[in-house]
Parts: C-alpha cells; structure tokens; sequence
C-alpha cells in the first residue's frame, strides 16, 4: 500500500509559512478550508490548483509545490478569492508574493510569459517614468522570442509574431496604436524609487 | 465650474486616447473642470505588486504627493488599475509612517494623504443624484440595451477598502443608464475577469474568461457592453473577433466607455467623442437606434 501521509517538517514550515504571511500581509493560518474562493476562482480549473489548494501547500510547509503551480503563474488578480473569504485573506497578494519569492530562489518559472510581461512593463514603466505601450510590448516581444529561440521552440515564435501583427495592424487601422514616447521631467524621483526597490535592469533581463 | 485634480495615466495618453477626449468633454458640461496633474508617472499597474512591493506603492505615492500640492481636494482617475493602485498606496501610506518617510525621502512633493481618490463613478454619481445629468441630456438612449460592466478593481481590492457600491452587485452604472434613457439588463458577469494583461501573456486564459462575459451578455440581449475601464474595454473590443470565433458567438457587441453614451445622451458629435476608433463598429448601433 503506498503511503499517502502527509509530510510536514514542523520548523521549516513554519518558517516558510510566516515568511508568505509576512510578505503578502495575509493572515493565512486562519484559512479553514472553506472554499469559497475555489468556487470564485477563473483560473482555478485550469491551472489545476485553486487558492485553497495553495493555502494548503503553504501551510503544510510545501515550499517547492508552493513556488511551482501553474496558480502561481495564471493567477490574474482579480481579487474575487479575497472579497469571498470569510477571513478575509487575500489569495491573489499571496500568488504576488510568491512570483518574488519564486525569482529570489531561483527557480525557472512554469509560465515564463507572465514574468517576462510583468518585468518588461516595469522595465519601460521606469525607463522615461510613464508606460509606452509600443516600447514595453517591444521588450517584452524581444524577451519572449528569444527565450523561445533558445528552447528552439520555433511553432511558438510564429504563432507569436502572427498575433502580434494582426492585432498591431487592427491597432493601425482603428487610429489606437500610439508610437509617441512620454517621458517625464523630473525622471530622477522615479529612477530614485527604482534604484532604492534594488530592481536593477541587467537582473531583469534574466 | 468646480476644478478636479486628473490622474489620466499611460492608457488614456496613448491607445485610449478617446477616453481623455470623451472625459473632458462630459465633466466640463456637467461643470467640473478636469485639471490634468503635472509631471505624473506610471503607477506601475498590475505588474508593479507581482514584481516588488516597494515601488507598487511608491510609484502611485508620486502622484498622490503631486495631487496633494495643488491644493485640490478630490482626485479623479478614470482607469481602474490606476484607480486601484493610487487607492491602495494611499490606504497603506495612511497606516505606515516608516514606509511613507521612506518614499517622501525620495520626492519633491511629499505624500501628505490628504486628496480624495475618485473613480469616474465616484464624481458622476452625485451629478446624477442632484439631477444635474439628467438636465444636461438632450436625447434619451431609448431601446439601447447595455450590459454595464464593472470589471474587478472598481469595486475589489487587495486590502480593507470600503466602496460605495455593493461589491457584488454593483448598480452605479446600470443607475447612470436608466438616468440616460437606456435599458440596462440584468446579467450574471458584470464583475468577472476579463483577463487584463493576461491578453498578452496568457491570452487563450484571457480568450476564455472574455467568452464567459460576451456569451451572457448576448443571451440577456444586450446589444453593446458599457465600461469604464480602458484595458477591460481594450481587451472585450480589439479580441472580441477572435473570441467569437473560437466560441461560437454569433453577434458582436460594441464595447462603450460610459462616457460615450453620457456623450451621445448629451447631444454631442459622435466624431469629435472619437467613437470612431473601436474595433467592433461602435457608430452603426447608435444609428440603428436613430440616436446620430
């Protein structure tokens, strides 16, 4: 018979758990397993794990399942598991949290797209201090296609750079693609928050 | 005319543009004029919380401080993630003296906290309860079937944040509409996720969560889908092609930003509102309702 208990090293994962809790400001131990948010969740049924799953991981101390689920990835903070939580944790701070932890440790994220958008967002978002839309979808692209040139993964990069361009060229017609560049005066407040958060470009372009 | 301070952000500079547009020319009619803040920067959106919890809070924190120093005593900002994000930095800068010492070390205009944060719900509301939008509309939307759509952050935060609406069911908008002449439907998806940015880096998730909305919306016979978020608006209209396609919908619904119906309702050019730019026809339903 295969030994279904569950593992739990006590001090580690109480290590890990309050880390999350601290990070993410929830109040995690006082999940009991209701499931509300499941039922709320749109991306619960196909990342396969659901916010209460992940509480689970977390408080069982299961750090690596906990930094590797596709919830983790696909969560797209919606915030409707924390409005229907009767102990009022927010789910989607904890995904947040877990995406920096996941990166501090080094760990190859599942879904490298949603890194790669959020790091490039950030990346133009402090380069002139305001969002291009043509310049953050650029680096973003750039990103993209060449980690999947290293996987030599070429379907992706086609299906890709189709998407792209059709939406671009819907984009084009309709008068909504903006190829002007805003940059703000006082650029060095925004460089200083930037620099000051220790989120530095050469470690993004991991 | 009463002066509101402006949050516009990136969207509304850029492939949004029409937003800005219809914005300024609804509230200077209904006697707020719209006083764009100076030197604002990127909130940091969505990304800024899932890639480092300092600059998610010191970047709107700029803003707040500049909102602060005009003196101004309310703020409106249109997008919801900006809404959101502008909200949640003043809420934890309310309760965390450290944090907000650190980031004023870092400004020009120091975060005082003091300006209210208000979405285009928040500061159309008491013009509808006082009657001022109702006098300012020339033409009712009669038989204009709107599914109102609010989206995730107008009403859900990641943190203890009272809204004036009821977070499930909010009615606003639904109340702004019947104001207009329109007839709101009842429908199950007003609050669901349209995916955001997931469009871009998860979009068959994105494509999914968009036909949930487009399917309801169509079965309760709306005939267009009215919002106030630009990337919900973004998302519904440029992929809406595609997402009937692969789910077998067969009627497509214009996308509306509220401020094009106030507009419309208020007699003014539907080219001068930029109406023009939508990827689903937005002009050819307003003409078959005789309403241009």
């Amino acid at each position: 018979m295969p030994d279904n208990r569950i593992q739990c090293n006590i001090i580690e994962s109480g290590l890990f758990l309050s880390e999350v809790a601290e990070r993410s400001g929830q109040n995690i131990s006082a999940c009991y397993q209701c499931r509300r948010c499941a039922a709320g969740c749109p991306v619960g049924m196909q990342a396969g794990v659901t916010p209460d799953r992940l509480i689970r991981m977390i408080t069982l101390g299961q750090k690596h399942e906990a930094l590797n689920n596709l919830l983790v990835w696909k969560c797209v903070a919606c915030y409707t598991c924390g409005v229907r939580c009767p102990n009022n944790i927010q789910t989607a701070r904890i995904t947040e949290t877990l995406k920096q932890m996941a990166k501090e440790a080094g760990i190859e994220p599942i879904m490298h797209r949603t890194l790669d958008f959020n790091s490039s967002f950030m990346q133009a978002a402090g380069r002139l201090g305001r969002f291009n839309e043509l310049e953050g979808m650029t680096i973003y692209e750039t990103k993209t296609i060449l980690r999947d040139l290293k996987k030599g993964d070429l379907k992706s990069i086609i299906k890709e750079i189709k998407d792209r361009a059709e939406l671009g060229l819907a984009m084009f017609q309709k008068k909504r693609l903006h190829t002007g560049f805003e940059r703000i005066k006082r650029l060095s407040e925004v460089k200083n928050l930037y620099k000051k958060a220790g989120f530095s470009r050469k470690e993004d372009r991991q | 005319m009463t002066e509101v301070a402006y949050y516009p952000g990136c969207s509304l500079h850029a492939s949004s543009e029409l937003y800005d547009v219809q914005c300024r020319m609804v509230f200077s009619n209904l006697g707020i004029e719209l006083k764009e803040i100076d030197d604002w920067n990127c909130c940091g959106a969505t990304a800024a919380p899932k890639t480092d919890d300092f600059l998610a809070i010191a970047l709107p924190a700029r803003n707040l401080g500049i909102a602060d120093a005009t003196g101004l005593s309310e703020m409106v900002i249109p997008c919801s993630s900006c809404y959101s994000r502008t909200l949640v930095s003043q809420k934890r800068l309310l309760n965390d003296s450290k944090l907000k010492d650190e980031i004023n070390s870092e400004l020009n205009n120091k975060v005082e906290g003091r300006i209210k944060v208000s979405s285009i719900l928040d500061l159309l509301m008491p013009k509808l309860h006082s009657g001022e939008l109702a006098a300012k509309t020339q033409k009712k939307l009669s038989g204009l079937k709107t599914a109102c759509y609010y989206g995730c952050l107008l009403t859900r935060f990641p943190c203890d944040i009272s809204v004036d609406d009821n977070v499930e069911n909010p009615e606003s908008m639904e109340k702004i509409c019947e104001a207009l002449g329109a007839e709101p439907v009842d429908w199950g998806y007003k609050t669901d996720c349209c995916g955001a940015s997931a469009s871009v880096n998860d979009t068959e998730q994105s494509l999914l969560l968009m036909s949930y909305i487009l399917k309801d919306a169509v079965a309760r016979g709306a005939d267009c889908i009215v919002t106030t978020c630009p990337l919900c608006q973004m998302n519904l209209d440029a992929h809406q092609k595609k997402v009937c396609e692969k789910y077998g919908i067969n009627k497509e619904l214009p996308i509306y930003f509220i401020t094009e119906l106030i507009g419309i309702s208020m007699g003014f050019d539907p080219i001068a509102m930029q109406i023009d730019r939508h990827f689903v026809d937005a002009l050819d339903l307003l003409k078959e309702k005789g309403l241009v």
